[in-house]
């Protein structure tokens, strides 16, 4: 007993040896990685070349690339990147400039700039799912506040979600009201950041506005606009909450991203491996986005060194 | 040492499972999780289950419904069926389901069980055969087919469900402004016919005359409806024309099944989807249905009039009169929630005028019947079916139906008090008799989608009804070919 007591003794003092301590403080951490994210990354990744469906008892045989084919040949997924597409270079184009007129605005003081910074700030701070069902309901034609108001002019009801673009306007406004306040707060970290100095040098050169911003402003906020860019185009192409509960991917499928498709495809129809494969597409394309991001913020660390 | 250690803890275990076994308390304790949508039938179900259920086997039995929101109740049933988390031993599926889950391993076979209990068989015999074809059988079998087969539980029929609310649509309307006088005379001036106002109008009421209602009753703000100046736009009718789920499919099929039409059908052998999903008949159909949506609220270009939405527009006194679910019509009365709780009637939905002046009602069915799962033990299975007996017992049913539930036994329906427990019973009645159900092969979901977004493209405007079809109709044949059930 003596024995096994000096054993345990020493694996314990062996296991929390300080020089292990840091690989058993971040064990669990990397179990939970394993377990949540990396077997179910691997695992779907093998899904994807076989005909595996969840909701049918039948053994799964090898495909090999026939999944991949499938879906890259099917229509209906280029037209759902299409729309996704659209609808990321709109919403992204779109809180790009409504981030940047209020990085403008707050550059500067004014009264209550604060309250008012928090409350732009507060619709980032929304579940997808909150800002989905306001916005629903805010377009609503029968009772809807958008209606409401303009058929006060109009004298008759609006219906922005009746139509492909108005319906693809109505989640490119609601994504971007969500969102620009994201874009403002990096523009107004590289507005603060420029030394003010340069401007009044440029006040004595008589500079004009223009030129001072060409000049002085840009360069300073131009590696984080494009931060902005890269990661606002990552998020918005995953876009699905807001989609799905305004619209549905309607009308017909005109609103359908290519994330409500994916869990159409994995979800409903329950084709597991074609969706895997799926999934591995926009996971490829994700990546690319992610690398770019990646090399932007290297080359805004260059600049501040 | 270590030898004897084992030996006294396997005498140990031994003796605490003996004494586990030999404990009567706890051998009688069932819990039946039942996955269920969250809404008053499921409710009243639970709420009645604790007050009276007592076990005829005398196990201490606990019903934990699990309650799931409508809009994702698919999802997550389906969610928790295929991770195997075996977390259900009763699930309330929509008919549509049980091809996929039955296919899949989930949904209990339970035709043996019934033949060898004569309390199920007799509940089988006594149940609507509407229902029995449209909850029960898979593979599918129609009404008409099972008749042939003779009393049920017949031979070469498979069964898996009960019904726990069988649903029908039907016409909701406000009783003030149909029979008021003043609307009535001006109604029959217009278009030489009356205004539906009693149960009995309604059931000499078909499309043409929804119609007329539709376009009579769409006034704007600032003209008088009954009387009383509108501070709101009002509009005459509204019926389901969403996207979501199955809300257009289970309204554009009752039109296309009246006018003679069919959707591809599973029942019968060689049944092919080009030609009949989009045959001039159904063509002329589905135009009918879409011909009538300029008379509804204007949510309905956008494609999301869904029973929810025609449900909540009727209750804030929107719209004269909507076709939706009875299982919808309880919030409806509810003086809390709705601003027509006392203005409200019931009446059968309309239907298609026939050659010899009868109107044709056939309808997609609704509601709901519970399953059992694969993966219980046979005590668990015999008291979930005592549930089952429970829940069709006549005593229970006529408590349900008097509390915002329905009834598919025929014997409580046939009862003298049974019209009057609900004022939709009356029509609800009428209407079971005409329905029938869309597909349960375990690919329908993909159809159903499909379907819904080309319908949704009409509603919309996008298409005509038949580039609608001929889409729809192209799908499906495609689908069902590499499924094999088309050769």
């Amino acid at each position: 007993m003596a024995d096994v007591a000096k054993k345990q003794g020493g694996f314990g003092a062996w296991l929390f040896d300080p020089k292990r301590r840091g690989a058993l403080l971040v064990t669990p951490a990397i179990v939970v990685l394993f377990v949540m994210n990396i077997f179910p990354l691997m695992w779907s990744f093998g899904l994807s070349f076989f005909n595996y469906k969840a909701s049918s008892l039948k053994v799964p045989t090898f495909r090999g690339l026939s999944n991949y084919e499938r879906v890259l040949s099917d229509e209906r997924v280029w037209e759902r990147f299409q729309t996704t597409a659209l609808i990321v270079g709109s919403s992204v184009l779109m809180q790009l400039v409504i981030g940047f007129l209020l990085a403008l605005m707050f550059a500067k003081v004014f009264p209550m700039r604060r309250i008012v910074l928090m409350l732009v700030l507060t619709p980032m701070m929304l579940s997808f799912v909150s800002v989905g069902v306001f916005f629903k309901l805010f377009y609503e034609p029968t009772f809807g506040i958008v209606s409401y108001v303009i058929n006060f002019f109009t004298e008759d009801h609006f219906v922005l979600l009746g139509s492909p673009g108005g319906a693809i306007a109505g989640i490119v406004i609601a994504d971007a009201w969500m969102w620009s306040p994201f874009v403002m707060l990096l523009v107004l970290a590289g507005l603060v950041s420029v030394p003010k100095y340069l401007y009044e040098a440029a006040e004595i050169d008589r500079a004009s506005k223009w030129r001072t911003f060409r000049t002085i402003t840009f360069p300073y906020i131009k590696s984080l606009l494009l931060l902005a860019v890269l990661f606002r185009t990552i998020e918005t192409f995953k876009l699905f909450d807001i989609v799905y509960i305004i619209t549905e991917g309607g009308p017909g499928s005109s609103t359908e991203t290519i994330a409500v498709y994916l869990y159409r495809t994995a979800f409903q129809f329950f084709k597991t491996s074609q969706s895997s494969a799926l999934a591995y597409i926009v996971l490829f394309i994700v990546i690319v986005l992610t690398n770019l991001y990646l090399y932007a913020v290297n080359q805004r660390a260059e600049e501040i060194d | 040492m270590i030898k004897r250690n084992i030996l006294s803890g396997l005498m140990g275990a031994s003796v605490l499972a003996a004494g586990l076994g030999g404990a009567p308390a706890f051998a009688g304790d069932i819990t039946i999780t039942m996955a269920a949508p969250d809404w008053p039938p499921t409710r009243f179900m639970k709420e009645y289950f604790d007050q009276n259920y007592t076990s005829p086997d005398g196990h201490t039995t606990t019903l934990d419904m699990d309650f799931i929101p409508w809009p994702s109740f698919y999802e997550r049933v389906a969610a928790s069926l295929t991770s195997g988390e075996q977390k259900y031993q009763m699930i309330v599926t929509d008919s549509q389901w049980l091809g996929a889950f039955v296919e899949g391993g989930y949904y209990m076979d339970l035709t043996d069980r019934i033949k060898a209990d004569p309390e199920l068989s007799a509940i089988l015999k006594d149940l609507h055969p509407a229902l029995v074809s449209a909850y029960s059988t898979y593979p599918h079998k129609t009404r008409a087919q099972l008749e042939e087969l003779g009393d049920a539980p017949a031979d070469g029929v498979h069964y898996y469900g009960f019904p726990q609310f069988p649903d029908t649509y039907v016409t909701y309307y406000r009783q003030d402004i149909f029979c008021h006088e003043g609307e009535m005379a001006a109604f029959q001036a217009k278009y030489d016919t009356n205004l539906p106002c009693s149960y009995e109008d309604w059931q000499d009421t078909d499309w043409t005359k929804w119609g007329q209602v539709g376009e009579f009753f769409q006034r704007e703000a600032g003209e008088m409806l009954a009387g009383e100046t509108l501070s709101d736009d009002f509009y005459g009718i509204a019926y389901q024309a969403g996207k979501g789920y199955d809300f257009s499919t289970m309204q554009v099929n009752g039109f296309v099944w009246q006018q003679g039409g069919d959707i591809w059908d599973e029942t019968v052998k060689g049944a092919q989807a080009e030609g009949v999903v989009n045959s001039d008949v159904a063509v002329a159909a589905f135009d009918e249905y879409l011909s009538m949506l300029k008379y509804m609220p204007p949510v309905n270009q956008t494609g999301q009039m869904d029973i929810f939405v025609i449900q909540d527009l009727f209750m804030q006194g929107k719209v004269g009169a909507i076709i939706d679910w009875v299982g919808l019509g309880e919030p409806v009365l509810d003086e809390s929630a709705s601003t027509v709780h006392d203005k409200s009637a019931f009446g059968p939905a309309p239907g298609s005028r026939q050659a010899d002046g009868s109107i044709d009602r056939t309808g997609n069915i609704g509601g709901q019947p519970f399953v059992l799962t694969t993966w219980n033990s046979d005590e668990v299975v015999n008291e979930a079916l005592n549930v089952v007996k429970w829940w069709l017992s006549a005593e229970t049913q006529i408590e349900a139906v008097a509390n915002g539930g329905q009834s598919g036994l025929r014997s409580v329906m046939a009862k003298s008090e049974y019209n009057g427990l609900r004022p939709w019973n009356r029509a609800h009645v009428e209407m079971l008799d005409w329905q029938k159900d869309v597909w349960h092969i375990p690919e329908f979901f993909e159809l159903l989608t499909q379907q819904q977004e080309e319908f949704d493209k009409a509603i919309t405007g996008q298409i005509s009804a038949k580039e609608a079809l001929d889409a729809v109709a192209k799908f499906q044949q495609d689908l069902l070919e590499d499924g094999g059930y088309i050769e």
